[in-house]
């Protein structure tokens, strides 16, 4: 086992094929983890390739539990754990690279191939887009095909063809397809039917790493990267017709702590929410969230009440759940776009609301103070800073010039030049000083309607931030200081609005009306996938059910349906095997003459496989001279259809003859004769098992 | 070392058992057989084993993430192997052994038994492979409609007329998950000839002996009898006259001029035991044949006249694989 020499090196073309399988299983992760994973897993695989090939040496045992080790501890120095999804996955990925290194014999390549599948698994756990499904596909389609290639090449084949003849590639490929299609009606009906199981069995560690969307903090300039993503944040359909573009306020994490440069969140008080008057329609809506690794859940501006059992409602009206969104999940919501509150505001949030950091921004303080005391009341004041941002000069930017150690300062004196997080914390910060009570709210602005399954798109570049002001007789306010600078932003998207923010491919998909009809349609589908497939629960499991007739389905009828839809499936595929595994298909006559033949076996003189028609009748005439006169005309005349002149083209007149002579004849029993009852059945069933065979 | 052991004898009796089972189930068999439903016997094997707990432990993480495409996956997955199953079974489902014909072989050596195989068909059938009880033949690929051989090593079987109890035919193709296997019970019987072994010399040249046996008079061709034609001789020599009489082609032999006449005899292969005597018989035989001689066999209840040729060298090892059974 030490030393170089000691791994006997297999048969080139099956360990090709394990190889390919391994290193697109490490391609599917690509994405999903720093280059060195991915590059150190291909280039184990290049080794393997090379010294079969013949260019360098496989390296020794102790080499490779010291190359074992070293990773190890390199996967842990990259994610500090090695339990969870991806530090999991990218230790199986090094394990079976390092496992190629030493595949000698079937079993070893058997092993890589089924270390490629789960890490096929792991993708499917990781990212489900429909995009990707092609590419998951082919990666199931190659490991299949490597398994036949590797059973193949370890039968030995026969002396004639030359030795290592494997399973040519094409043959291989259209095997392991044509078994995954057959596979395929199996993996729709168990995906409907095998009972599905609310919740988890263990704990999940949802990949903390992977965070997307909002924050719970608001550092003006950290929304930029935010921006620039094309990617669908979630999609919403509502029951009734959708809120105009200007209420379309999708409401994430509220900020209420400021240090001067930096919003936070600040403790959540669960259960807090003060009783409300609907002051506009009351929308009903179903929010498709894609999956964000943090608590929030998105609504339409003022959510009435939470969703779930599992997701808190605030008394800002933030949707908090207590386990971060891993995967798509869908909810319905009641949201209302302008409220009036019944109660007034308690003194501790309104001490929390209009708190500042002592000394922070000075100049935005006097500024404050100035304009509420030229103002007479706090809703005239709003209006007065309002007017401030739109006449000083102020410009809508996503690449602002950096801000300096007073931001707010800098930037309402200074630069004058942001985006919405610039305007929001810049208009709270003014409303504080000035003694209202207001926070920052951040989420999403607008969506995009898809008419092809009328749902709205929200992405992450419609990310947002705008201000909610505590007026007296009012309550929290909405107020949009971004609006004020850029008023088209209600309207339409960033991307209409400021070109040079977003990259040149999405400016083309924007130029191109058809192309972005082509994108929309593309979206509808991707909705499809994720309400319908990715979606699919145990309770999408008993609507399904219910469809079907079920009354009141439970998980009990999911077995049921699940053990039926499989014996279907099993006797279907069983009498598509026998069928192709039968001789080949025989023509009228043949079926006919099959039948003579089936019906003179019970005489115990069945026709030999080597015999024609007459040599058999002259055969079963000899043992059975009493059917002579009945049979030898028969079989003659098959003789004479299939094989005399003129039997290209047998009328079928007599072809019908013939059929109709086969179907009167009856023949009888040898054994009735001779034997007592107990041996004619015995023997009858001995002639039932051989037309069997 | 005890457990495995014991582990082995267990699994040899349960093999044991499962072979005497298959044999009453199926009865003996006739050639030439197709193989049906019934007699088809199909396991995971290991790497099947291996696979459906690849597939369980899919369906647990599946159903731990609730995650729908892993779930699809893992039942796209179990579909395969059962399809596989499937494949795996019509591989042999239908097939026609045809023949099973062994070659006469001596004692003490390996022989061939060479099986016809038949695939009716419009699919393929692959990686077919026949075996004894020991370790499985090469593999054969059969085409739609295709009929082909597999030769199978028969091992080292004693002297007389051997039957083959019991043949296996079996295939793990497509995806080596499945390995689906027939027996077959058919009289197939292979006959041994005694070791050829001793080291006395022939027996020299006779020449000259009353009765029987033809005199090897030098100089000119003696007449030795009537064979039958074989491809490749002379139509000089075939006895246009016996066939004129209706009798089938038959060629004229003569002996060459020249040609040792030696009778050999089981008295004469003086060593210890029958069975050492009839070695050094076959010895002597196998080199008479080999130089060229005229040799005939004298055996107590049997005689084989002076001749030579593949035919008469059959008819004599037979008489001595035979000899006493």
């Amino acid at each position: 086992m030490i030393g170089a020499r000691s791994v006997a090196d297999a048969a080139p073309p099956p360990l090709l094929w394990v190889c390919a399988a391994s290193a697109a299983a490490f391609l599917l992760h690509a994405t999903q983890f720093p280059a060195w994973v991915t590059l150190t897993a291909l280039a184990l695989v290049g080794w393997r390739v090379a010294a079969a090939i013949g260019r360098v040496r496989l390296p020794g045992r102790a080499v490779r539990i010291l190359l074992g080790l070293s990773l190890v501890i390199a996967v842990l120095a990259e994610f500090h754990t090695l339990n969870g999804l991806a530090p999991g996955t990218a230790m199986l990925m090094l394990m079976a690279s390092i496992k190629l290194l030493e595949t000698r014999d079937r079993r070893d390549q058997y092993i890589v191939i089924g270390g490629a599948l789960f890490l096929l698994l792991a993708a499917c756990l990781d990212r489900q887009e429909l995009a990707r499904v092609p590419l998951y596909a082919l990666e199931a389609l190659l490991c299949c095909a490597a398994l036949a290639v590797v059973a193949y090449s370890s039968a030995r084949g026969t002396e004639g063809s030359p030795q290592p003849a494997g399973l040519p590639t094409r043959e291989a490929l259209v095997l392991a397809a044509r078994t995954l299609l057959f596979a395929t009606p199996l993996a729709v009906l168990l995906f409907l039917f095998f009972p599905r199981l609310p919740g988890h069995f263990w704990a999940v560690n949802a990949g903390e790493d992977a965070v997307t969307g909002l924050g719970d903090t608001l550092t003006p300039g950290s929304i930029t990267r935010l921006t620039a993503s094309y990617d669908i944040a979630f999609r919403v359909r509502f029951d009734g017709p959708p809120p105009p573009p200007e209420e379309r306020y999708w409401r994430g994490p509220v900020m209420h702590e400021f240090d001067g440069s930096t919003w936070r969140t600040g403790p959540f008080s669960l259960g807090g929410a003060q009783r409300l008057d609907c002051l506009s329609r009351p929308y009903r809506y179903r929010v498709f969230l894609e999956p964000t690794f943090r608590h929030w859940w998105l609504a339409l501006d003022t959510v009435m009440d939470s969703p779930s059992a599992a997701v808190g409602y605030t008394g800002d009206y933030q949707l908090i759940a207590a386990q971060p969104v891993s995967g798509s999940l869908d909810y319905r919501a009641l949201s209302c776009t302008h409220v009036r509150s019944l109660a007034p505001l308690s003194p501790a949030a309104r001490v929390e609301d209009t708190r500042l950091p002592s000394g922070r921004n000075p100049r935005t303080a006097m500024l404050a103070l100035q304009l509420r005391h030229r103002a007479g009341s706090d809703g005239a004041f709003v209006q007065a800073v309002l007017a401030f941002l739109r006449t000083g000069g102020f410009t809508y930017s996503l690449t602002p010039p950096p801000l300096g150690a007073e931001p707010i300062d800098d930037f309402l004196f200074n630069t004058r030049t942001g985006f919405c997080g610039h305007y929001a914390s810049a208009f709270v910060d003014l409303m504080r000083a000035g003694g209202v009570p207001s926070r920052v709210v951040t989420g999403y602005l607008g969506g995009q309607w898809n008419p092809f399954d009328g749902t709205l798109i929200v992405r992450q570049s419609d990310a947002h931030a705008w201000a909610e002001v505590w007026l007296e007789g009012r309550g929290w306010t909405r107020v949009d200081p971004t609006a004020v600078v850029a008023p088209e932003r209600l309207y339409r998207g960033i991307l209409d609005l400021l070109p040079n923010a977003v990259s040149a491919s999405e400016r083309l998909v924007h130029a191109w009306p058809w192309l972005s009809t082509a994108l929309e349609r593309w979206a509808a589908l991707n909705g499809w996938w994720n309400e319908r497939v990715v979606s699919f629960d145990s309770r999408a499991q008993l609507n399904v059910l219910r469809d079907l007739g079920f009354r009141s389905p439970e998980l009990r009828d999911a077995g049921w349906a699940f053990a039926l839809t499989l014996l279907a499936w099993l006797a279907w595929l069983s009498w598509q095997f026998g069928r192709a595994a039968a001789g080949p298909r025989l023509d009228r006559l043949g079926r006919a003459y099959a039948r003579l033949c089936r019906k003179l076996a019970r005489t115990g003189v069945p026709r030999a496989p080597h015999q024609g028609p007459l040599a058999y009748a002259q055969t079963l005439v000899r043992f059975r001279p009493d059917l002579a006169l009945r049979v030898r005309p028969l079989l003659e005349a098959y003789a004479e259809l299939r094989f005399g002149p003129g039997s290209q083209r047998a009328p079928a007149r007599d072809l019908q003859a013939f059929e109709r002579a086969v179907g009167r004849l009856t023949v009888s029993r040898p054994s009735r004769l001779r034997r007592s009852r107990e041996g004619a059945q015995r023997g009858r069933k001995g002639s039932a098992e051989r037309d069997a065979d | 070392m005890t457990a495995t052991g014991a582990l082995a004898k267990f699994q040899e009796r349960l093999a044991h058992r499962a072979a005497e089972w298959a044999r009453r189930r199926n009865g003996a068999d006739r050639l030439p057989l197709s193989l049906g439903r019934r007699r088809l016997y199909i396991l995971p094997t290991r790497a099947g084993i291996g696979f459906g707990g690849l597939v369980f432990t899919m369906l647990a993480a599946g159903l731990n993430y609730t995650n729908s495409l892993a779930l699809l996956l893992t039942f796209l997955l179990a579909g395969f192997a059962l399809v596989a199953m499937h494949e795996c079974h019509r591989n042999l489902l239908g097939l026609s052994l045809l023949e099973a014909a062994a070659q006469p072989m001596f004692a003490g050596t390996t022989g061939t038994l060479c099986l016809t195989l038949e695939n009716a068909s419009r699919l393929p059938r692959y990686r077919i492979e026949a075996a004894l009880d020991g370790p499985p033949s090469l593999a054969l690929d059969l085409p739609a409609s295709s009929r082909g051989k597999i030769e199978l090593a028969i091992p080292a079987l004693a002297r007389g007329l051997r039957r083959i109890e019991r043949l296996r035919i079996s295939s793990s193709h497509p995806f080596g998950l499945f390995r689906v296997w027939t027996w077959i019970h058919a009289p197939i019987e292979v006959l041994v000839y005694p070791r050829a072994a001793g080291s006395l010399p022939l027996p020299a040249d006779r020449g000259v002996r009353s009765g029987t046996w033809p005199r090897g008079t030098a100089g000119a061709d003696e007449w030795l009898g009537l064979r039958p034609f074989r491809d490749g001789d002379s139509p000089r020599q075939v006895a246009w006259k016996a066939y004129a009489r209706e009798a089938p082609l038959l060629v004229k032999e003569y002996s060459s001029s020249g040609s040792p006449l030696r009778l050999l005899s089981l008295e004469d292969a003086r060593q210890a035991d029958l069975e050492s005597r009839l070695a050094q018989l076959a010895r002597w035989i196998v080199d008479a044949e080999a130089d060229g001689s005229l040799y005939g066999l004298e055996l107590p209840g049997a005689q084989l006249p002076a001749h030579r040729g593949p035919d008469h060298r059959h008819r004599c090892l037979s008489a001595l694989a035979l000899f006493g059974t």
